[in-house]
């Protein structure tokens, strides 16, 4: 999934920059478990593939995280989605979109990839039910012009998933 | 020294059950500490003939690695020290061992370079820690972030308050008030005060950390000559710091300034040029003039300040004198 916000980025800066390169040399000696990260020469766009943990509703399953990195990051959060298709879960929406507070409102530049695929991972994990949000057809719709997550007005269910 | 550096509260009388807080030695100087922790002690019905448990109930500037080696030292202490009573003596290493981890670690969380770059010598970039929570960041890139903040604060509110009332905007006006006082710690969240940061604020110019184009003259700033002098007097404090395994204690040798035959311009009959300022003159001087051991020749205003003295006092004395101020400039 290409959405149009992510063509018409601008470049990283060179703090950006700096910043994911030493990010990705951390990764590679010290990746978090149960993520691999697809090389390619892109640094403002990440593919990471993600293991559903074991002992979890998501077992087994392999899924693909798309990070994207705005020209200021870290100051501002990256976007983060599943590549279609999403786990099946409360709070992913069937485009990918992730209801996660971390990364909008509390995101906070001391995170790091490798910290918010931990947070993806957890929030995988302790999921109890295998669904859609609620309200996932509506949402859906209404991001059918390529919006960003990051310009959802994201309104947090609860922090128990 | 190190009784004023421990606070407790006991949880159970007997078997002894203690919470302690404790200080590195050289926490006199707040700006140089960077570590505290309150370390559990509890003790079982069998102690002292078997170890008190020990674990950290909370702690600043300890990653967990250090936190670790922490807890590892002292219930080595606890082993080696058993059947004897032994609180006093774990809270002495427990001291000890937090004296000689006083000193930032890790990585800048911000850009994730190391805060301390050793082989980047006195090129590493300068960096300074929130009060609330010990957490430590290059200076810039606090700052860079606090501006970013700031800025984006401001948008959110010109943005939603278009189509408000008058009132609704003096209420915002008030809260951004608040909001622009305080800050949360990027890593911890924990509330700080702009105050904290504005000693860091005062050393660049307003705005520039935005745009790409304020990268160079940051450059220019870190590598200005009071920053240069601030580096090398926390250099030089590090260094004293490892080699005395976290005590400092101001050297005598090292506190003579030119300053200290002050007071005294004509007492020295000239007879005696070796003399060296009475010991109890320099003792009075140097503890309050030198929180910062070892940096004191750094410093340009004491020595702007002592030089017109300096130039008189050699009119008047003896020429061996002399060579001694001659001496002492070459070190700086």
């Amino acid at each position: 999934m290409t959405s149009p916000s992510a063509s018409s980025r601008k470049a990283l800066s060179k703090i950006a920059c700096n910043r994911l390169q030493k990010e990705l040399v951390e990764w590679q000696v010290n990746p978090p478990a149960g993520f691999k990260h697809k090389v390619t020469d892109n640094l403002q766009r990440w593919v990471i593939e993600v293991n559903g943990a074991p002992g979890t509703l998501y077992a087994g399953e392999i899924y693909q995280l798309q990070v994207d990195f705005p020209e200021h990051y870290p100051m501002e959060a990256p976007q983060v989605i599943f590549v279609p298709p999403a786990p099946l879960h409360p709070h992913i929406y069937s485009n990918g979109h992730i209801c996660l507070d971390i990364l909008y409102d509390s995101w906070s530049p001391a995170m790091t990839v490798s910290s918010i695929c931990i947070s993806i991972l957890s929030m995988l994990s302790s999921s109890t039910v295998k669904q859609r949000p609620a309200d996932n057809d509506r949402y859906v719709k209404n991001c059918k012009n390529g919006r960003s997550p990051k310009e959802t007005r994201w309104w947090f269910h609860d922090d128990k998933v | 020294m190190a009784e004023a550096r421990k606070s407790g509260r006991v949880i159970e009388a007997y078997p002894p059950h203690l919470h302690v807080h404790l200080k590195p030695r050289t926490a006199d100087v707040s700006s140089q500490q960077f570590v505290e922790a309150t370390i559990g002690m509890k003790a079982g019905p069998q102690y002292p003939e078997e170890p008190p448990e020990i674990s950290i109930i909370d702690s600043k500037g300890l990653d967990e690695q250090r936190q670790k080696h922490l807890t590892a030292s002292i219930r080595d202490k606890a082993f080696e020290l058993a059947s004897c009573l032994m609180l006093v003596a774990l809270c002495e290493e427990a001291v000890e061992r937090l004296s000689g981890m006083n000193h930032p670690d890790g990585n800048c969380p911000l850009c994730l370079y190391p805060l301390l770059d050793e082989d980047a010598g006195s090129n590493s970039l300068p960096f300074m820690k929130l009060m609330s929570c010990f957490h430590c960041f290059h200076c810039d890139c606090i700052i860079r972030w606090w501006k970013w903040t700031q800025v984006h604060s401001e948008k959110e509110i010109t943005s939603s308050s278009s189509s408000t009332s008058r009132i609704m905007q003096d209420q915002q006006g008030m809260h951004r008030m608040m909001e622009e006082s305080m800050g949360k710690c990027p890593v911890c969240r924990k509330v700080f005060l702009a105050k904290d940061i504005e000693h860091v604020l005062g050393l660049v110019g307003t705005g520039s950390y935005l745009d790409s184009d304020g990268i160079e003259i940051d450059d220019d700033i870190l590598h200005s000559d009071s920053e240069k002098i601030r580096r090398q007097k926390f250099e030089a404090i590090l260094n004293l710091q490892q080699e005395n395994s976290g005590l400092i204690e101001p050297k005598k040798t090292e506190v003579l300034l030119p300053g200290m035959f002050l007071p005294q311009p004509v007492a020295f009959p000239p007879t005696e040029p070796d003399v060296v300022p009475s010991d109890s003159q320099n003792n009075d001087q140097a503890p309050k003039s030198e929180t910062k051991p070892g940096s004191s020749f750094n410093r340009p205003g004491s020595r702007k300040h002592n030089g017109p003295t300096m130039r008189k006092h050699r009119t008047q004395n003896s020429s061996k004198q002399v060579r001694q101020w001659v001496r002492k400039d070459n070190v700086s």
